[in-house]
């Protein structure tokens, strides 16, 4: 694939700016993949609802921007704050119902809901493409002979941010607390008066709140439509796969891997090859190694 | 209180006769059950016996749609072609099998889910063998069309009475007794000397054979197949609610889920064009709600509820 | 169940309100149009069904179709096929059995046509495509399968002779496609065009249908500083990698997208970034023929258009109108609606349409239309080639 013209002081060059995409890519995959993890390993439930929530949050931060003008960087509050409200209800209304039932059930529940909420976005906003044309757009600079894509750079930043505060309120705040107890021993939780269904509820809304902020910060990248909730959800379980499950470290390491994995499987395999490495490398990994990169247990 | 499978039989045998009542498009919906029978069937050898959550039933298919076609393409006569699919799934099966069913629940889940796109991507990127994304199409056959749509509805429908026996077999024979242990605690029937992992490949492999021929012959009937449809997602979650619909681990359950399924698919595709599978969710999650033990399920304790209220009446 | 009789009871309704009509009775014509109303390929299902409404409406606008002493009304029976080709074929097959439909629209591209055109042939059912344009669909050696686009080479070749001889400089050429049959096809066709005249062909990459991030693809390609970088795929791919591309601050001489500049939706979306962009389409509302058809010149079909829709045609648009208008027209020509007579009519049909030029060659896809070349310049489409119908001028450079 690399052109036999390029002589070897640029090959360097090539390889960092092929890492640096992947890298922002990367950035961008952690945030779709957290909220993900933290559902699967919180409430033992596989959302298959996740891809559709981002791509909701993309067209919470599209409208926002076309008809009060609001960046989608900003619109990250908004589409998180709706998102976390409609994760609340889905969970306090329906999953909570059927969450202690085998894993193929609730599979089956959030499929079915995905059907209806992706075919609902169709119908409300057709499946045209659309994207955020922003007026004052940052543009590229160039750093050291290596593009920096501005708006993709600070998306991913953000997408870093958000990242990190999730991380801290598990840690610090009394409701994070109890998420990081239910996780660990459920019975055990519920018998220090931890209103374990609340926390469920709680938990899907923050899952749904990230999907939904990383859709907003997506918008500015990938054109919007309901077509692109299979591909979010397909990003997210190898994310998830690959860093390993419920933690929020093994989804931001997960998904650097990816974006690199990806990056590189373009430039020495071929472009049309990125998504078949990244799905072998994650049958490998389940077969040899299924506590992913990380090695940390997941919560069976 | 069941259906006994004699009669499931009976009736599938009855379906036989469709060509003399109706016309090509209903031999095409008789085709259609026919094959949802048999990825519904098979689904239940792991899922329902064994309890495994399998996503793999698309890669199954596919596999066998396209060793079916290239086998076809490279001029093998056809009933030879769909055995031949069945056995490449089959061994695909057994292989994958060994490497993954050590992995539980959700991991196991997305391992079977993540070979259909795996064999999608290498589907689509082999573009030699397999034609890529442009999708292959078969070689035609010289036959009246009325004659084609009999064909592929008795080979399918065959393909379907092949599966129940099978189906039946298992149910009443040590294979179905020790999938039975593995569901129900997998660790203790390890210690009591089931060989689990044999058995679970087993299963594996049973619940790939018939697929792989019913994505075979589902080649030759639509004579057309690309990767994204014969790998789709939708033909591996699709047999799950057939059988969820049915009754799970049951004989019988996964045929009348079958048809049930059909019948409702038909209905919201012809009558909700644009929100069709919007509707298809809503019956997913009302039948998770409203009937989670299928309806067998729900006539079996019917039934029960009935007799404890005469033998209450009675005293 | 009982929903399934809707039908039933609309078409008692409809002969019902028929009785009443003081009107000689009017009889229906259905015509099949198995389309991806949902899933991937449904922007381009809901662009067919605007076309074939168009025409429908202004076919019933006018009283409807008159043939052999009768007055036949335009119904156009449509099924969603979920993007999945081989339940299009399985659709056009209920179309003709169960909805005993007379005549049918392909499904939507060629793959579909392709798949979809076995089961015309069975039946002996005319089937017009309105967006199958690469060769392999037409030479199965078919009678029933018509096609409104002209092949793949038509839209590479024209364009490349233009940049090759500009005298401009432009000796390389980078290739990018979509690993799906119409933009490979269609890549494939430049790279034949491309080294019929004497350019280099730098580099030739394909990316798989669901790609999310084209930026290593990209810098890869910016290492061979092409002239020109052709790229194929559809709409959202190109607004993807229109922006990745700026972002990266791949600037060449000439960039040519195929298909989607065509659609005001790209210029929309990639606003300043379209600028100098080049591509080519079977058909531009700048052309302008006087058709024999219901609608007559190109403008007044434009006009028509736009009034129902608000929005310029495109050529996919365009194309879909224009099948019915064909089929309409080799129905006069027949003299009846029997689909052997009307497929007769079809292949020796040689006339003028608002859509251009018709006639079919032997494998019966379209050979009289001549695809305008096209450049984005300040937000609106001009078309430069070919000279009867040129605009403006190619301009060179400035991509931003």
């Amino acid at each position: 694939m690399v052109p036999a013209a390029i002589e070897p002081t640029r090959y360097s060059m090539l390889y960092a700016q092929i890492l640096l995409n992947g890298l922002v890519l990367g950035g961008l995959y952690a945030c779709i993949a957290v909220g993900f993890s933290l559902v699967w390993g919180v409430l033992n439930v596989i959302n298959i609802l996740h891809g559709s929530f981002v791509v909701l949050g993309s067209y919470i931060a599209y409208f926002a921007y076309v008809h009060l003008g609001i960046h989608p960087f900003l619109s990250v509050i908004l589409a998180g704050g709706a998102l976390f409200a409609l994760g609340y209800v889905v969970q306090a209304g329906l999953i909570n119902r059927v969450v202690g039932a085998p894993v193929l059930t609730t599979l089956v529940l959030t499929f079915g809901l995905d059907l209806i909420l992706n075919n609902g976005m169709i119908v409300a906003f057709t499946a045209d493409y659309r994207t955020v044309q922003l007026a004052h757009p940052l543009g590229s600079t160039v750093v050291g002979g290596l593009v920096l894509p501005l708006d993709r750079l600070v998306a991913m930043l953000l997408a870093c941010v958000l990242t990190v505060i999730l991380y801290f309120v598990l840690v610090r705040s009394s409701i994070g607390r109890a998420i990081v107890a239910v996780r660990m021993d459920r019975e055990a939780a519920a018998l220090m008066g931890v209103n374990v269904k609340r926390i469920y509820a709680i938990t899907f809304g923050l899952g749904a709140l990230m999907a939904g902020a990383a859709g907003s910060l997506l918008s500015l990248i990938f054109p919007i439509s309901p077509l692109n909730g299979s591909e979010f959800l397909g990003i997210a379980f190898i994310v998830c796969v690959l860093g390993g499950l419920g933690s929020i470290s093994g989804a931001i390491v997960g998904g650097l891997a990816l974006g690199a994995i990806q990056s590189f499987g373009a430039l020495l395999i071929g472009p049309q090859h990125g998504l078949t490495i990244a799905f072998v490398l994650l049958i490998i990994l389940l077969i040899f190694k299924p506590t992913g990169i990380m090695g940390r247990r997941g919560y069976e | 209180m069941t259906v006994r499978p004699i009669y499931v039989l009976a009736a599938l045998l009855l379906v036989a006769f469709l060509p003399l009542v109706g016309d090509n498009y209903v031999l095409r919906l008789g085709t259609m059950f026919a094959m949802y029978a048999v990825l519904a069937q098979s689904w239940n050898i792991i899922g329902g016996y064994a309890g495994y959550p399998s996503f793999a039933t698309a890669a199954f298919f596919g596999l066998g749609a396209y060793a079916g076609a290239i086998l076809q393409g490279n001029g093998l006569p056809m009933p030879l072609a769909w055995l031949a699919a069945g056995i490449v799934a089959g061994l695909f099966a057994a292989l994958m099998g060994a490497a993954i069913l050590h992995l539980k629940g959700h991991y196991f889940a997305i391992a079977s889910l993540v070979l259909a796109e795996v064999l999608l991507e290498v589907t689509t990127s082999w573009t030699s063998l397999t034609g890529g994304g442009m999708g292959l199409n078969l070689p035609v056959i010289r036959m009246s069309v009325e004659a084609q749509a009999q064909l592929f509805f008795w080979a399918m429908l065959g393909l379907a009475v092949l599966t129940f026996l099978m189906s039946w077999y298992v149910s009443s024979s040590r294979i179905g007794f020790a999938l039975r242990c593995i569901r129900q605690n997998e660790d203790a029937s390890s210690m009591v000397g089931v060989n689990t992992t044999f058995y679970k490949v087993v299963a594996f492999v049973l619940s790939a054979l018939f697929v792989g021929s019913a994505g075979a012959l589902y080649a030759s009937w639509v004579f057309y197949i690309e990767p994204p449809d014969v790998y789709s997602v939708l033909t591996s979650v699709k047999p799950i609610v057939m059988v969820m619909l049915g009754g799970a681990g049951t004989v019988a359950g996964p045929v009348i889920g079958a048809a049930a399924f059909l019948v409702m698919e038909e209905v919201v595709w012809r009558n909700f064009l644009s929100i069709h599978s919007a509707v298809l969710g809503l019956l997913i999650v009302a039948l998770i709600f409203f009937l989670p033990n299928g309806v067998l399920g729900f006539i079996r304790k019917r039934k029960r509820t009935g007799a404890d209220h005469s033998k209450e009446t009675a005293a | 169940m009982g929903f399934s009789f809707k039908p039933w009871l609309l078409s008692v309704m409809g002969a019902a309100m028929m009785a009443v009509q003081p009107a000689a009775a009017q009889e229906t014509l259905r015509i099949g149009a198995p389309l991806p109303l949902t899933g991937p390929l449904s922007p381009e299902g809901l662009k067919q069904q605007r076309g074939y409404d168009l025409w429908a409406e202004t076919v019933n606008g006018k009283g409807g179709i008159e043939v052999g002493g009768k007055t036949y009304n335009v119904e156009i029976v449509y099924v969603d096929y979920e993007s999945n080709t081989p339940r299009a074929v399985q659709t056009a097959e209920r179309l003709i059995t169960n909805d005993k439909v007379n005549f049918l629209f392909a499904p939507f591209g060629s793959g579909a046509a392709k798949a979809a055109s076995s089961v015309a042939e069975r039946y002996q059912i005319p089937m017009i495509a309105a967006t199958a344009s690469s060769s392999s669909v037409y030479d199965q050696g078919y009678k029933y399968l018509f096609g409104t686009f002209t092949p793949n080479q038509t839209l590479t070749a024209p364009l490349t002779n233009i940049v090759a001889d500009s005298g401009q400089g432009v000796k390389t050429v980078a290739i990018y496609a979509r690993n799906d049959l119409f933009p490979l096809a269609i890549a494939n066709e430049m790279k034949a065009s491309a080294e019929a005249k004497d350019l280099e062909v730098v580099s030739f990459a394909e990316y798989a249908i669901g790609t999310m991030d084209h930026a290593s693809a990209l810098t890869l390609m910016l290492q061979s500083q092409p002239d020109w970088v052709f790229i194929t795929g559809y709409i959202n791919d190109l607004i993807l990698m229109r922006r990745q591309m700026a972002d990266l601050g791949i600037k060449p001489k000439v960039l040519t997208m195929i298909a989607g500049p065509a659609y005001k939706e790209f210029i929309d979306a990639t606003g300043p970034l379209s600028q100098n962009v080049t591509s080519a389409a079977w058909w531009h509302p700048a052309v302008s023929y006087e058709g024999k058809d219901l609608f007559g010149s190109t403008a007044n079909y434009v006009k028509a258009f736009e009034d129902k829709y608000g929005a310029t045609p495109d050529y996919a648009e365009a194309s879909a109108s224009a099948a019915g208008a064909i089929l309409q027209l080799a129905i006069g020509d027949a003299g009846s609606i029997d689909p052997t007579a009307v497929r007769d009519a079809l292949a020796a049909m040689d006339t003028v349409t608002f859509y251009g030029n018709v006639r079919f060659d032997e494998t019966g896809q379209i050979d009289s239309l001549e695809p305008p070349v096209f450049q984005i310049q300040d937000g609106t489409t001009k078309t430069i080639y070919p000279e009867a119908v040129k605009q403006g001028e190619m301009r060179y450079g400035d991509i931003q």
